[in-house]
């Protein structure tokens, strides 16, 4: 059961990296709201998709105990997630529209 | 008895789990649904009208629904693991029923919501207005589908229909149609999309006025209180009447020992049954304690005849009844006096927007910005009526809670994870606060075509 925290410290991580990338590059920020909502999109769909590879939270708790390597790694592609949203959805933007900014 | 005991500690804790993660959960979707609707009226009043308010207030409005619809997917997400994790039992068995009506929740609903909610926020240049507002009510489409097909299941645990059972003990469906013509899913659905948008137009309409209190977005305060007063009163009336009658009569005809206890009925009278307005179930005497009730008026209201005569809780074994009667009946009681509070609020609020008095009185104007919660509490009863009701099944007669669980989860386990998910809601929620008072301290942004 605990792999449904782990999924939930998964989006926390997402959202972070969503507004790690708004902070330092802010070419692509669209602000505090819309970077926590990129951020919670990114990492479920890098989660839900690449964690099939073996680092998904069911794969972490699978000996009943966490794999701290796995939780590790699934910390840093939900970062990667948050962060890689944030770019794209910025650049889809940019071709939908000039000016957008969700603050 | 250690075994028992330990059962009894793995279904409680199971149960709280799943309490107070749906409790958590329904704050987001109770406002998305019912702000669909009015972000087409608005978007729609634009292209009516070209006043470029109507315009901002969609937008304005669609910058909250965002907000709401992701902490929505983020505390939605427990929600399905819960299934295999805390009720292995119920998924397994049920799985052929309940799994087409939450798969298609996902796969129809969920993606058309969250599609073109992106396209509402970013392509109103590229698409043009007539689209945009298409892609608003294809939102509004997409989050009332989904209700719908929760709300399907739910109905189909409330009253199975369309199914049968196999030797291993396993539900199939064997009518699928049946799922959807189910008698109890159209007015529990109603009762919930128009109590959706009581929330919504309170919530609309505390924003109003906290801007016309503090005298700042004056043109956007205006219009948000009016805006949310009508909305308000008319949905106030259809989730009391005909939503809200047409779903306690189902109650009364399908689950009449439910009806009993949420009534609070423990006696079965001769003729004619007295509906109890206020007084506290007395459980060791079996007695409603220091009760204000009127007379025959439950049966007029239910068989429409005075003298009807409706089974109270003697008339059913112990086993059959609710397991925790006065949460039950408490649960009703602050659903329904919450609504007649709705009514008569938004009726006042009404009469004073038509007498042209209504901006000026304060008082009235800080009722309505610190009235929002109330709808929120209102439908998170109206829940617990339903799921309270239902005990002690999970598939009304068939299926029991107690058959639906992990056997292998233990309680220590569950209540771990509950305290996590307590702490990272906690977070959660201060940061769902701080993205939607910081959308709302801003206001709408004047932006002009």
């Amino acid at each position: 059961m605990t792999d449904t925290l782990i999924s939930l410290l998964s989006i926390l991580i997402g959202i972070i990296g969503g507004n790690s990338t708004g902070i330092f590059f802010k070419k692509y920020s669209f602000g505090l709201i819309g970077n926590t909502i990129a951020g919670v999109f990114g990492s479920v769909f890098f989660i839900k998709s690449i964690g099939r590879l073996g680092f998904s939270p069911q794969a972490i708790m699978e000996t009943g105990s966490v794999n701290s390597n796995l939780f590790v790694l699934n910390s840093l592609v939900s970062f990667c997630g948050g962060l890689v949203a944030v770019i794209l959805l910025s650049k889809l933007a940019a071709k939908f529209n000039k000016s957008n900014k969700i603050n | 008895m250690f075994k028992n005991k330990n059962m009894e500690d793995m279904i409680f804790y199971d149960r709280l789990q799943f309490a107070f993660t749906i409790t958590f959960h329904y704050i987001f979707p109770q406002l998305t649904m019912g702000l669909s609707l009015m972000i087409v009226y608005f978007k729609w009043k634009y292209l009516r009208t070209k006043l470029e308010k109507f315009n901002n207030a969609a937008k304005f409005f669609m910058k909250i629904f965002a907000v709401n619809f992701t902490m929505g997917v983020v505390t939605g997400i427990p929600m399905e693991f819960q299934f295999g994790t805390n009720w292995a039992k119920f998924s397994e068995l049920t799985g052929g029923i309940i799994g087409q009506t939450l798969a298609m929740e996902g796969m129809f609903s969920f993606f058309l919501e969250s599609s073109f909610l992106a396209l509402f926020i970013f392509g109103e240049k590229l698409m043009g207005q007539k689209l945009h507002l298409l892609t608003g009510f294809l939102v509004f489409l997409g989050s009332w589908a989904s209700g719908y097909f929760i709300l399907a299941t739910n109905a189909w645990m409330q009253h199975p229909v369309g199914y049968e059972i196999l030797e291993n003990g396993k539900f199939v469906l064997n009518n699928f149609s049946a799922l959807f013509s189910n008698p109890w899913l159209l007015p529990a659905f109603l009762h919930n999309q128009f109590a959706s948008v009581v929330t919504s137009s309170f919530v609309v309409a505390a924003i109003g006025a906290f801007y016309v209190l503090r005298n700042k977005n004056m043109e956007y305060g205006k219009l948000f209180l009016k805006t949310g007063i009508i909305f308000g009163f008319v949905s106030s009336i259809i989730v009391a009447v005909p939503t809200g009658d047409w779903n306690a009569k189902n109650v009364a005809k399908y689950q009449p020992a439910t009806f009993a206890a949420m009534e609070g009925i423990f006696e079965t009278e001769e003729a004619g049954a007295e509906i109890i307005l206020i007084g506290q179930p007395n459980m060791l005497e079996k007695k409603i304690d220091n009760k204000i009730a009127v007379p025959n008026i439950l049966s007029f209201l239910t068989y429409q005849d005075w003298n009807k005569q409706i089974p109270g809780m003697d008339q059913f074994k112990e086993e059959e009844l609710p397991d925790n009667i006065p949460a039950l009946y408490y649960s009703y009681h602050i659903m329904v006096g919450l609504g007649t509070i709705f009514i008569g609020l938004m009726g006042l609020a009404l009469f004073f927007l038509w007498r042209k008095k209504l901006y000026t009185m304060n008082t009235l104007l800080w009722a309505i910005m610190f009235a929002f919660p109330f709808p929120y509490i209102a439908n998170t009863t109206g829940w617990y009526v339903a799921e309270l009701g239902r005990q002690p099944y999970l598939v009304y007669g068939l299926l029991k809670t107690v058959d639906g669980i992990s056997p292998t989860v233990s309680s220590g386990n569950t209540l771990f994870t509950l305290l996590g998910f307590v702490g990272l809601y906690m977070l959660l929620g201060l940061l769902f606060l701080v993205l939607v008072g910081k959308t709302i301290y801003k206001g709408p942004e004047t932006q002009t075509h």
